[in-house]
């Protein structure tokens, strides 16, 4: 009897809090739900408008990774609940480019007036035919961290400016990791895949696919370029051979057991996060090669979101020129919006972690010459398996020699199905 | 009768000495205590200290006093409290449930007739080999249609019964209840509620005691499909509000590791009460038995 | 226990149960069976055999989950056929499932009978502390392992260094990356285990083994002859279900390699088949060749549970 009594309990403490959970009833007309990854800090930009705009109810949930993000929201969208705002990382874009009819073609709301705001190539990826899915809220622009002190250790020079100078080309680069590697006895970059390839595969004029839209990884001779000279990278020497984000990079980057990281602009928090005793000890230049972007991520709003008015009324004030640079001082995102890059606010903006350093004059500069290349909804595998095929050379597990034809077959096995 | 043992008289004492154990088995147990022990007491160093401790060399092996401050940040940082509270909600039900529910199914497939038994019981063990990753798609699905995703229940009503359970239990109903006593109370008049309630389940309370322990453990723990269906901070299992501590790019070691330290805790107090009385009640069994 | 229903239920002998009653009882009695098997049945419905029903028919789809599906009939699996990843996640499930699962019985059903041992001091310490294991966070505790296999900085390393041996990368080889996730697999299940066959031991009479003894049955012979033949049926239970979910290993080697991602490595090494699904399913969007490859799973389990099944059924038959 004791028993049957405690399940009853139970069972109605389960009724209670489901109960509970239903009476989030809104539909005001101000209010709506927004689903953001971790580690972007939207929340920065939904406490400043609910500050600005008090009688807008908004529910934001960080859902998790980028990746499971955009999981959740393929669930939903394949028949569950739908938030009325999604945040969609750049990578995953595509995919969800592929079905627009998902989404809200947001020039029903206003987007054509103000999409002349963004940078062109950034606002091309989102847009297809004369719809456009989502709004940019940021861009990767590339540049190098580098350690001063270890810096100073091997002879070379620390300034940002000289260090700049040191390497125009990646051959350059190699060179000074070579003076670095014989003059500390220690490597010099992370790790060759991660830092190399995909930074100088995003610098060409054209990626994976040509101008067709047709796949092309195999026949560009600059995605070849970029993986040859990742091999070569890799002979020279230089990488400690340390898996971006695994346990012994991130170990190695609070050791001082490499010099450079490759850093893209969302980068910078990762470091900080993972080696916050090296504060004041990095120091940022501008990459080899001068310009290109990886990462970035879009707003859409979901074709049965319930209340899309709200939705854009968000967007369209925080992701406009103003709301973006107020998110870059705040946050240190980098706005896509060219309007502000020579605001004295943002090339002014200094970072205390990294030297000082004037990260939006330096990462402004990376993202202004980008060339737009087209992003196909099999990018992200293609590169992950040639970024994967670079990784085993690292490793020890495939001969560099036959590295390009394993990874030729790694990618056509892993575009079937 | 034992031809071996040559003097009878002494045999009390041979006795004790011939079922002693030896220091070598303790040797061992006290290896295994080390091994078992070991990652959650290293978890709980880097969850006093920092995350350059889970890298340091020679290793770090002593805690520091860093837990407080972290502790209050994983609380600061998410919901935690509220996220205890859902998981103890369900993992309670489905524990409770997954014991009476598994046993009744056990005791169904073990001791009665009935048509279709053994294909029904065919399809339960077949069950289990469904492979959970890609069920969730439809599971979810079926949850936006019943208009149950982001609440517990979602979570709460799949895990109530397991073929799992039914499988563990329908083995111990065959071991242990012998159908003369069966029989002996269907002669009185007892309904089969009544001997399932009465003599069944009392007999098997041990086993059921330990699926439904092992069921809380699993809910609490489980985290997959809570962390697809379930999308508010409100309702957040301790599991995800672990994961909502760590970024995808940038985790901060020891703050993730003191939030999982914490949501292990629970399950630590619950086995050191819980626990002991189990571990020992299925020692006392075995004498009345 | 038992001594205390008896009387209760012999008390009731005297009072003879009326016929009418009976016959209406009967009805309800007949009945009752299903509907002690309803709840699992009504849930499984529901949230079993849909989802079952459902990998079957989007098996044979094109579909992407958001975009239109197209009906391509069984060129999903005649692709799986031809794709060296299934066959590659293929082997790393069967290599991590023996590697993990055989010892980690066999360690399992000594300790059991250890622990079962009516001399051994602070033996609830030690029966407490096999579950701890057990109790504490997947995610966490990969994160923990990750940390001690690492290469240069893990603490394995560190010891192997100490004794003169190179440092080994766990995480990059085939073997290092079963040996370490199935060690994983196995010091969290151990204990698990251990209490299952403890809580099962308990219906062997302890007189048993004290009878044993004082016939000079030494702790190896106990074990041979009263442990694991009175432990039987609860050992296929364990072997069954432990090869089901073996085979669907899928958390260790989606978290053992924290951002390598759904891969489980640069080179697939330590990928399983549950992870290739999760991949294909939810990484690539690929959700009919997902299927696919979780029918394929199906019907691989399917046959080694029959095999288990067959054994359960002729292990009962040989108990009286």
């Amino acid at each position: 009897m004791k028993r049957v009594n405690t399940i009853a309990v139970f069972a109605a403490a389960v009724l209670l809090a489901s109960g509970c959970s239903e009476g989030s009833g809104d539909d005001d007309g101000s209010g709506f739900e927004f689903w953001s990854f971790t580690g972007i800090n939207q929340k920065i930009d939904v406490d400043a408008y609910t500050k600005a705009h008090p009688d807008a109810k908004i529910k934001l949930t960080e859902v998790g990774s980028t990746t499971e993000t955009a999981q959740a929201l393929t669930a939903a969208l394949a028949g569950g609940k739908v938030p009325d705002l999604v945040l969609i990382q750049g990578d995953d874009l595509p995919k969800f480019m592929q079905a627009p009819e998902n989404f809200v073609d947001l020039t029903t709301l206003g987007a054509d007036k103000i999409k002349g705001d963004y940078l062109d190539w950034v606002m091309s990826q989102s847009t297809t035919g004369d719809k456009i899915v989502g709004i940019p809220t940021d861009v990767g622009g590339m540049a190098i961290a580098y350690r001063t002190d270890l810096f100073k250790a091997a002879g070379l020079p620390t300034d940002r400016e000289q260090v700049s100078k040191l390497w125009p080309t990646w051959d350059a680069f190699t060179e000074v990791g070579k003076q670095y590697v014989q003059a500390t006895g220690k490597p010099f970059l992370d790790n060759t895949p991660t830092s190399i390839f995909y930074q100088a595969v995003n610098q060409g004029t054209e990626r994976y696919y040509d101008a067709d839209h047709k796949l092309s990884y195999d026949k560009n001779p600059q995605v070849k370029a970029a993986f040859d000279l990742t091999l070569k990278v890799f002979a020279s020497g230089i990488s400690a051979k340390q898996g971006s984000f695994s346990t012994g990079w991130t170990a190695g980057m609070s050791k001082g057991d490499f010099a450079v990281v490759s850093a893209p602009a969302w980068m910078l928090n990762a470091i900080r996060t993972n080696a916050p005793g090296t504060t004041g000890k990095w120091d940022i230049a501008t990459i080899p090669g001068g310009s290109g972007n990886w990462g970035g991520s879009y707003l859409a709003i979901p074709k049965r979101a319930k209340n899309p008015k709200a939705a854009w009324k968000y967007i369209a004030e925080m992701q406009s020129p103003a709301g973006q640079l107020a998110n870059f001082l705040a946050k240190g995102n980098l706005p896509t919006t060219p309007s502000v890059y020579t605001d004295p606010q943002l090339v002014g903006r200094e970072e205390p972690f990294f030297s000082n350093a004037p990260i939006g004059k330096i990462y402004t500069q990376s993202v202004v010459n980008v060339k737009p290349f087209y992003i196909g909804p099999d990018d992200a595998t293609v590169g992950s398996e040639l970024l994967n095929t670079l990784t085993s050379v690292e490793q020890g597990k495939v001969d560099p020699a036959n590295a390009w034809d394993t990874a030729l077959t790694n990618v056509k096995n892993a575009l079937r199905g | 009768m034992n031809p071996a043992s040559p003097t009878t008289g002494r045999a009390p004492r041979r006795r004790r000495s011939a079922n002693r154990v030896p220091i070598t088995v303790y040797v061992a147990l006290g290896a295994m205590v080390f091994f078992s022990v070991f990652p959650l007491y290293w978890m709980f160093v880097v969850a006093t200290t920092d995350s350059a401790t889970a890298t340091s060399l020679p290793p770090h092996v002593l805690p520091g006093g860093n837990f407080l401050h972290l502790a209050n940040l994983v609380f600061e940082t998410v919901p935690f409290v509220q996220a205890l509270v859902n998981s103890v909600i369900i993992s309670t039900t489905i524990g409770v449930g997954q014991a009476v529910l598994c046993a009744l199914a056990g005791f169904a497939f073990a001791k009665l007739q009935f048509p279709g038994r053994n294909t029904l019981f065919l399809i339960v063990v077949l069950t289990m080999t469904v492979p959970a990753q890609l069920a969730i798609i439809p599971q979810y699905l079926i949850m936006s249609q019943l208009d149950w995703v982001d609440t517990l229940q979602a979570v709460i009503v799949p895990g109530l019964v397991t073929a799992f359970g039914i499988f563990w239990m329908r083995q111990h109903m065959v071991g242990t209840l012998n159908d003369e006593l069966m029989h002996a109370a269907r002669v009185d008049g007892a309904t089969t509620w009544q001997i399932f309630w009465r003599i069944a389940f009392p007999l098997v309370r041990p086993a059921a005691f330990v699926l439904g322990l092992f069921g809380f453990v699993n809910a609490w723990n489980d985290f997959l499909w809570p962390f697809i269906v379930l999308k508010s901070p409100e309702q957040y299992t301790a599991q995800i509000a672990i994961k909502a501590l760590q970024n995808n790019r940038d985790i901060d070691l020891g703050l993730a590791m003191s939030g999982s330290f914490l949501a292990t805790l629970p399950l630590l107090v619950l086995f050191v009460f819980v626990g002991r009385r189990l571990v020992q009640g299925i020692m006392e069994g075995a004498f009345k038995g | 226990m038992t001594t205390t229903l008896s009387p209760a239920t012999s008390a009731g002998t005297t009072r003879g149960p009326s016929r009418y009653r009976h016959v209406q009882q009967g009805v309800r009695e007949r009945l009752a069976p299903y509907g002690y098997v309803a709840p699992f049945f009504v849930l499984f419905l529901i949230f079993g055999l849909f989802p079952l029903l459902f990998t079957f028919y989007v098996a044979l789809f094109d579909w992407d989950l958001i975009g239109e599906r197209h009906f391509v009939g069984l060129d999903n699996f005649s692709e799986l056929v031809h794709d060296p990843r299934f066959w590659g996640a293929l082997r790393n499930t069967f290599s991590i499932w023996v590697l993990s699962t055989v010892p980690q019985l066999l360690i399992a059903l000594g300790l059991a009978h250890v622990l079962n041992h009516v001399r051994l001091r602070a033996a609830t310490l030690f029966r407490m502390s096999v579950l701890v294991p057990y109790v504490t966070s997947v995610a966490a505790t990969t994160i923990v392992f990750a940390q001690l296999f690492d290469r240069d900085y893990g603490m394995l390393n560190w010891f192997l260094e100490l004794l003169g041996f190179p440092h080994v990368d766990f995480t990059a080889s085939v073997w290092g990356s079963h040996v370490m996730i199935a060690l994983m697999i196995a010091w969290r299940w151990t204990g698990y285990n251990t209490l299952l066959y403890l809580a099962s031991l308990q219906t062997v009479s302890r007189d048993l083994f004290e009878a044993a003894a004082m016939d000079g049955a030494n702790s190896w012979q106990q074990f041979r002859h009263i442990t694991i033949p009175s432990l039987r049926p609860i050992i296929v239970f364990t072997v069954v279900t432990s090869t089901i979910f073996g085979l669907q290993t899928f958390t260790e080697p989606l978290l053992v390699n924290p951002v390598g991602g759904l891969t489980c490595g640069a080179a697939r090494q330590c990928q399983t088949l549950t992870l290739f699904l999760y991949e294909q399913a939810f990484g690539r969007f690929h959700f009919g060749y997902g299927a696919a490859v979780a029918v394929a799973l199906f019907v691989m389990v399917v046959i080694v549970a029959a095999i288990n099944y067959l054994l359960v059924t002729r292990i009962r038959s040989e108990r009286p």
